[in-house]
């Protein structure tokens, strides 16, 4: 099964609010983590985002449930900036959840 | 008591006028002085607001004095620094379109993102199209106004407002958010952050300035908004100044955050966040971002990836 989230069309084209990005994380894709084979975040549409966002969204999820995930997330349409965002969230989240195993 | 607004408030001079302010003490009537004021930056109208609107909440008279022998009433009506403190004077000019110029001084709502876009279209005309010259000016401006800002709603307790403007001359953007809040300290303190309580104002700041720190707690925050402004302050050769309760952080180009005293033994009842970026430093703001997360240990070079669709 695939789950594919549209981020603008959830939230619009900015992503700015990190407690909206952890509630959204917490209600849509932590309960999906080990039932769907591949979980698709699509940014196409989002102009703007910030750290603390991404990071309440994709470092949340990776510090949860560990480096296995990467095999089943994709990050679609992401324009450069939030590429890195998005990067430097996986590294954040893989580094806490390192410290918690 | 009757205070008089100096004249020039800028750089060097704000942090005098901060002290100034404080100097108001529990006074029950203010007045403010303005025949003097010749020349004001975003992070003092900011400032100014928040402080007086601070003062209104708490019941407090305050009058503005003499605006029709300021020499900068129409800007500060332009500013809507006025309109903010509830001394709105008539308007005998047109507002022309501020496009490129300058963003007046706004409150800090619930719709950040939408404050975010047209401030930094405001300060980057075009940059809402990725493709444009101007993008990676927007993207920093919407970056840093949105990260402050969220500070300033979700943190402070208070009211926030935020400014912004950009001097042709100098070819800075400089970009302003002030609260009446509880300042940076007291919110690690509310947080139950214990080791908050040892620390003095200006190190609960810098404290604030390091990765992975934050007030607001889990699962929502990371502690890494300042940080990322701090860096990319430093990336870009930039200005930061950050003044909490009586507590003063400057960063100058090239060098590292510092604490400062503040001056007169003055203090700021809430957090101001000052920054000034050349508009030539922000060429391609991805690779400005990545090089400071990458400085500030937020990202490890070579680093495990996602799996990236088009």
């Amino acid at each position: 099964m695939k789950l594919e989230l549209n981020l603008a069309e959830e939230f619009g084209s900015s992503l700015s609010d990190g407690s909206v990005a952890a509630e959204f994380r917490m209600g849509r894709i932590d309960p999906y983590a080990g039932i769907c084979s591949q979980i698709v975040l699509d940014f196409t549409g989002v102009r703007s985002a910030n750290s603390s966002f991404i990071n309440a969204l994709v470092a949340g999820f990776m510090e949860q449930h560990g480096p296995k995930v990467l095999d089943q997330l994709v990050f679609k349409g992401c324009n450069p900036v939030i590429r890195v965002l998005v990067e430097s969230a996986i590294s954040l989240g893989l580094e806490k959840h390192a410290q918690v195993a | 008591m009757t205070l008089t607004i100096p004249p020039q408030i800028h750089m060097d001079g704000l942090l005098p006028f901060l002290a100034r302010l404080s100097t108001v003490g529990d006074a029950e009537e203010i007045r403010l002085d303005f025949s003097g004021l010749r020349r004001v930056s975003p992070g003092a109208l900011v400032a100014l607001v928040a402080t007086v609107t601070r003062w209104l909440r708490q019941r407090r008279k305050v009058a503005f004095l003499n605006l029709d022998r300021c020499a900068i009433t129409g800007y500060l009506q332009r500013m809507d620094v006025l309109k903010c403190c509830g001394a709105d004077l008539p308007e005998d000019f047109t507002r022309h379109d501020s496009r490129g110029r300058f963003v007046p001084v706004r409150l800090v709502e619930h719709d950040v993102e939408k404050i975010g876009n047209e401030m930094a279209g405001c300060l980057a005309p075009g940059g809402e199209d990725y493709e444009h010259p101007n993008a990676s000016l927007y993207d920093l401006a919407w970056y840093v106004f949105t990260e402050t800002a969220n500070n300033a709603r979700q943190h402070s307790g208070g009211l926030g407002y935020a400014a912004a403007q950009v001097t042709r001359s100098e070819g800075l953007l400089k970009l302003a958010v002030a609260d009446n809040g509880k300042g940076i300290r007291q919110s690690f303190i509310d947080a139950g952050l214990s080791w908050a309580e040892n620390l003095s104002d200006g190190e609960a700041i810098l404290k604030a300035l390091a990765p992975k720190v934050s007030s607001k707690g889990r699962p929502s925050n990371e502690g890494v908004g300042l940080t990322l402004v701090s860096g990319l302050v430093r990336q870009t050769r930039g200005w930061l100044l950050v003044v909490s309760g009586s507590g003063v952080v400057r960063m100058n180009p090239g060098g590292n955050a510092e604490i400062l005293p503040f001056p007169e033994a003055g203090r700021y009842d809430g957090t101001l966040v000052v920054t000034a970026f050349r508009q030539k430093s922000a060429t391609d703001f991805a690779v400005l971002l990545h090089d400071a997360k990458l400085q500030s240990g937020l990202l490890r070079a070579g680093a495990q990836g996602g799996k990236f669709q088009p």
